[in-house]
């Protein structure tokens, strides 16, 4: 009798609140993929829109296990209204249930944004679910100080990329009389899929795809193609032969691979231009350059061009408020304010959507107009796929297979990889 | 009288409402939760699917996370029986009273409370595969070359057991500390009578002494072992190549990168189910010796 009372007082006690009622003044909730330091910048945008509007903005911001989050709060019932987050996860929030699709012809301001941004934000069923809202393209940073004390060129090709890690590796470039610095810094890791993400723009310029549509109409993979084994078989001389990448490259994050760079134990680092900021301040401007990508094997151009899409959720309750802080996001005063990175922060505006506006005064430094026009000139999207993030990871534990084993046969290998590229495609296509 | 009576049977109950609390709702709740979870296909943006037992027949027929589980099987193995191996013979040194005894056991046991996370970037330094790496540079003094440790696939998995037994033998060797001071010294003495050897009265006074100590490391080990996820997590994410690919990776992967959540219920049900059949299995066969 007392268990069954206590029983009752103790479940009685544990029942949550589950009925929420939506006060009139709620805030707008905002989940961002962005740092602390890109919260800052958040921050001076959404007080100049609720200067200009009266909505209120609640934002939660996260760069690690965004997506886990986003799926627990789900879960949970507290999905927010609107979520920024990269171009590649649209295909996942859309098979969550989370994005809905945009009318672009009901977003003000949507006519001013560049095509190839709309284009990259298309998924396969030819709709949008994502306002682009930042582009970005790889570009190659390099210790400038090491480079000239070692008397080398700017690397154009493969080849001189090659041997400037190498020398980097080899010829003591911080003359600290030990062999402990590196050429490429190399996130190798399978974690979100790095080692694909960061190898797609070597893939383009050999002239390679990861997938190709056939003659049915439907999607294929490619990662069988001569292009695939070449992009492969350059990156296995790196790190198996040469080993001019820095050690345990084959299980880095890029997190890791960050430090790797702005500590000074590697030389050379490919990726987005975001990190201008962060390697100002280590090592220090005046120690490195930003320069674009060399050409592959043919003199092929290309580097990956990504960026940011704003979602609104389907659980949304102000949709009309959501819209409107979307409008704001990539009006030319919200991308300018993004680039300009008030208050100390960093910019959420990699290259703005918005055509009316330039990345070089948007952020006062010369630098970003060359980011500008290699994504112009040789940005080179990502495909979307109904879900891309799976197909990312399958092609990330491949090459990191590949890249792992200093022996095997890549093509063989690479055809394996590309069986099982085709069947994930075809489970979704199924779906 | 009735009152008191009542109030005495209630009292039990008010002391363990704390912690009943927060178990519940910390882990039986969430428990009960993935039971249902495991039964449906998750969808986020509206209300979930019922699918029976699909989630199951696809975590019994999934091939990568066959793997998993023949690996973690291997590690478990592996982890227990180097860790009591070691952990004995340590405890067979460290028995006594003496300060400086008290000093070395406490001094030992650090490794077995240093958070998994920290002790990944430490053995991350540790087995740095350069030349110049501690344990290459250790190994190179007896003219072995330098070793790739995590960024080798044939050797990345024997490397994180290497670190596994290093932060479970101290907690190993408590336990065995323990049983051997339980050990009434008689026996000993009687054993040395009646003329056996030191190996004689280890295998015929030590070890049957030592039986509730073994079972208490082979159970926790077991346990342990099975749902390994940190120490992996935090320093090979499974890599190289999927060369340390444990279950609980592989449920992770599926589960929240995926975000496969019924698939990922199904799955860690399944390693619950085997790991308590496991350990009663255990168990029933130590108490039938």
């Amino acid at each position: 009798m007392v268990n069954r009372f206590t029983l009752i007082a103790l479940l009685a006690a544990l029942l949550p609140a589950t009925v929420q009622s939506a006060p009139a003044d709620e805030p707008l909730r905002v989940w961002t993929r962005s740092s602390k330091d890109g919260r800052k910048t958040y921050d001076a945008i959404a007080a100049a829109f609720t200067k200009k509007t009266g909505i209120r903005v609640e934002y939660f911001n996260a760069l690690t296990d965004f997506e886990q989050r986003l799926a627990r709060a789900a879960v949970g019932g507290r999905m927010p209204d609107v979520i920024v987050n990269e171009l590649g996860t649209a295909g996942q929030l859309v098979n969550m249930g989370v994005a809905t699709e945009i009318d672009r012809s009901r977003i003000a301001g949507a006519d001013q944004l560049l095509d190839s941004a709309w284009r990259a934000a298309t998924l396969p069923d030819g709709k949008v679910y994502g306002v682009p809202v930042s582009v970005q393209t790889h570009v190659l940073f390099i210790r400038r100080d090491w480079r000239e004390k070692l008397g080398l060129p700017v690397p154009r090709t493969w080849e001189e990329l090659a041997q400037l890690s190498k020398a980097f590796t080899e010829r003591d470039p911080d003359g600290n009389g030990r062999r402990d610095s590196y050429g490429l810094a190399f996130p190798g890791g399978t974690a979100r899929g790095y080692a694909a993400w960061y190898l797609s723009s070597f893939l383009f310029q050999a002239g390679g795809e990861f997938q190709r549509r056939g003659p049915d109409g439907k999607m294929h993979g490619a990662l069988d193609e001569p292009a695939a084994v070449a992009t492969l078989a350059f990156f296995r001389r790196l790190v198996c032969e040469d080993r001019s990448v820095q050690p345990n490259a084959i299980n880095a994050s890029t997190q890791e691979t960050n430090k790797v760079f702005s500590s000074g134990q590697a030389g050379i680092y490919l990726s987005g231009p975001y990190h201008i900021a962060l390697f100002d301040k280590e090592p220090g401007r005046d120690h490195y350059e930003v320069v674009p990508l060399p050409a592959g094997p043919t003199g092929q151009r290309a580097s990956l061009a990504g960026g940011e899409l704003a979602f609104i959720t389907t659980r949304s309750r102000q949709p009309e408020q959501a819209r409107r802080f979307v409008e704001f996001l990539i009006s030319p005063e919200g991308q300018a304010m993004g680039m300009q990175a008030p208050k100390g922060g960093l910019p959420i505006v990699r290259l703005p959507v918005n055509r009316n506006l330039d990345a070089g005064v948007g952020h006062g430094d010369a630098r970003w107009s060359m980011v500008a026009q290699e994504y112009a000139q040789h940005g080179h999207p990502l495909p979307q796929a109904r879900n891309w993030s799976r197909l990312q990871q399958l092609a990330a534990d491949g090459f990191n297979a590949i890249l792992a084993h200093c022996s095997k046969d890549i093509a063989g290998d690479l055809r394996a990889l590309n069986q099982r590229f085709n069947a994930e495609l075809a489970r979704q296509e199924a779906q | 009288m009735t009152t008191q009576r009542k109030l005495s049977r209630l009292a039990p109950w008010l002391f363990l409402a704390p912690a009943l609390l927060v178990f519940t709702w910390f882990k039986f709740i969430p428990m009960a939760k993935g039971l249902v979870m495991s039964f449906h296909k998750v969808n986020f943006g509206g209300p979930d699917t019922f699918v029976g037992w699909h989630n199951f027949q696809r975590a019994l027929g999934d091939a990568a996370l066959r793997d998993a589980a023949g690996r973690t099987l291997l590690y478990v193995f592996v982890t227990v029986l180097l860790s009591a191996s070691i952990a004995l013979l340590l405890a067979q040194a460290l028995q006594g009273t003496a300060r400086h005894m008290r000093f070395i056991r406490t001094a030992m046991f650090l490794p077995a409370v240093t958070s998994a996370a920290v002790a990944a970037e430490v053995w991350r330094i540790l087995y740095a595969p350069t030349p110049d790496g501690v344990i290459n540079a250790l190994i190179g003094l007896v003219g072995i070359g330098p070793q790739g440790f995590w960024a080798d696939p044939s050797q990345a998995l024997a490397a994180l057991i290497g670190m596994h037994v290093w932060k479970h033998v101290p907690y190993d060797t408590v336990i065995f500390v323990a049983g051997l001071a339980g050990i009434n010294s008689e026996l000993y003495d009687a054993a040395a009578v009646d003329g056996a050897n030191a190996w004689q009265r280890f295998t015929t006074v030590t070890l049957p002494g030592l039986a509730p100590a073994i079972t208490v490391i082979c159970t926790l080990g077991f346990i342990r072992g099975f749902r390994v996820f940190t120490e992996v997590y935090a320093t090979t994410g499974g890599g190289p190549a999927g060369s340390t690919e444990v279950v609980m990776t592989q449920i992770y992967k599926q589960g929240f990168q995926e975000l496969d959540y019924g698939f990922a219920a199904a799955a860690s049900m399944l390693l619950f189910l085997f790991t308590a059949a496991l350990t009663a299995v255990y168990l029933a066969w130590r108490r039938r010796r």
